[in-house]
């Protein structure tokens, strides 16, 4: 009988994928550059043990690593959806929430899941420099900021590459779930063509194999990188 | 659509909720065993690099790290009763619970492989020697030296992929699987109170979640204890 598989049809899919991967890479780079930016400020309030916020912080971060990320992007997406509703209707705004574009909802998810995770990488990378190193910095006579920028991230850096790679391969996966709200990504452009004549087998692979394009290149690029500070620390030390 | 958010009815939610916990509980369980056996397999083609096999494996873990589980799900569902069809295996009629097993399974396979390899290659090659020269056979030395301490380094990372599992399978209801999460969709759908439903979902995925991970914790306690634990 063989195998009923059109390879043509999976490279149209694969086109269609390809055109809208600009969607599925802006879904994980916004939340990553936020993650990271918040990411830092979490992982250092913890560090530093500040009072109140650290606590608050440490169950934020267990939340959202005990709840499903397609939960919390549901959650977000009707909570947003039905309290923009509310509020408009109580200031007596003509906007409606029909009238968001899904994508905001969507960057606001991830950037919900994806900042615990990165703020975590950070946290470890930060404990992962030695104790001494801070003492000796304060020793000379540095500020604690000067301390962090010149002393700590240098060394953090290195450590917490790996991490965050492996975090914004994480957020390029899980922006795939974006179909739940009806964001027009990399899966559902490849199963656009498919709904008329559900060669969806195709289509799927065709997602499968743009995606996995996508991680191999984050992959590379983090290698790289590693490998570029992993010289510039030799120079240093030599 | 009165109010916003009604915390009585998450309550009035959970008996039916909980009433499909088993079926995530049992999804995560047989992926599991599955898991434990691909990873086991693969990195055995990895650690002795086995022509051909570590190649594939290298290929198999890249690819099922590299995708989306929702992509993987859908492509096992659609793709294995086309290849199976041509050496004249109908699978059509399996239920689809089977197919988000295996897809679950085979994904924390790959993941494990790398777990298992890692830990293994971490035990210190003097261990091995030792075993050698305390005249230990090499299927000896694996088993009572080697793999026991593997297994308390892989421990941890174990623990974080399979509570990883457990919130990965909320994606099986788009298959139709009526899991806690299928049915907190269709709570939704029939009462209009998706955000309580789906907070419901979150709070037993939370409770599971943790309780998953003090359990691994305390087996990995245990099992230092009787690993390493007459050390002092």
């Amino acid at each position: 009988m063989g195998l009923n598989f059109d390879i043509n049809f999976m490279f149209t899919a694969m086109q269609q994928a390809i055109k809208y991967s600009w969607v599925t890479m802006l879904l994980a780079v916004v939340p990553f550059v936020s993650g990271i930016t918040l990411g830092t400020v979490i992982a250092l309030i913890r560090i530093y043990n500040v009072r109140i916020l650290g606590r608050l912080l440490q169950l934020y971060i267990v939340i959202t690593k005990g709840t499903p990320v397609m939960l919390q992007i549901l959650i977000i997406y009707f909570a947003v959806i039905q309290g923009f509703d509310l509020f408009a209707q109580g200031v007596n705004l003509s906007i409606r929430s029909k009238d968001i574009n899904l994508i905001y909802i969507a960057f606001a998810a991830l950037a919900f899941f994806g900042t615990a995770n990165i703020s975590e990488s950070i946290r470890g990378a930060l404990a992962a420099v030695d104790c001494g190193q801070y003492e000796a910095a304060y020793s000379v006579g540095l500020t604690r900021q000067q301390a962090l920028r010149r002393i700590i991230l240098p060394q953090a850096l290195p450590v917490a590459l790996p991490m965050l790679c492996s975090n914004l391969i994480g957020l390029v996966k899980a922006s795939s779930l974006v179909f739940m709200i009806s964001v027009t990504d990399l899966m559902n452009a490849a199963l656009i063509p498919a709904n008329t004549n559900y060669k969806y087998l195709e289509a799927y692979i065709a997602a499968a194999i743009v995606y996995w394009i996508i991680n191999i290149v984050i992959e590379k690029i983090s290698f790289l990188l590693e490998r570029r500070l992993d010289a510039r620390k030799r120079e240093v030390l030599v | 659509m009165g109010e916003f958010f009604d915390a009585r009815l998450v309550c009035e939610y959970f008996p039916q909720l909980l009433s499909r916990l088993p079926i995530t509980l049992l999804l995560v369980a047989a992926a599991t065993v599955i898991g434990l056996a691909v990873g086991t397999v693969l990195a055995l083609f990895r650690l002795y690099k086995i022509p051909v096999f570590n190649q594939v494996a290298i290929f198999y873990i890249s690819f099922m790290r590299g995708t989306p589980i929702l992509v993987q799900m859908f492509v096992i569902y659609y793709g294995l009763p086309a290849v199976l069809m041509t050496i004249g295996i109908n699978i059509n009629r399996w239920d689809r619970l089977i197919f988000v097993i295996l897809t679950y399974g085979l994904n924390l396979g790959a993941f494990l492989a790398e777990i298992i390899r890692a830990a293994v290659a971490g035990v210190p090659v003097g261990q091995t020697e030792a075993a050698y020269s305390v005249g230990m056979t090499r299927m000896q030395t694996f088993f009572r030296i080697v793999a026991p301490q593997a297994l308390l380094a892989a421990m941890p990372s174990m623990g974080i992929n399979i509570v990883g599992l457990l919130q990965d399978s909320s994606i099986a209801f788009a298959l139709g699987i009526i899991d806690v999460m299928g049915k907190a969709r269709s709570i939704g759908a029939s009462t209009y109170h998706t955000l309580e439903a789906y907070v419901g979902a979150a709070i037993i995925f939370l409770v599971i979640s943790l309780l998953l991970e003090k359990g691994c914790s305390i087996i990995e306690k245990r099992l230092s204890m009787k690993i390493i634990g007459d050390r002092g």
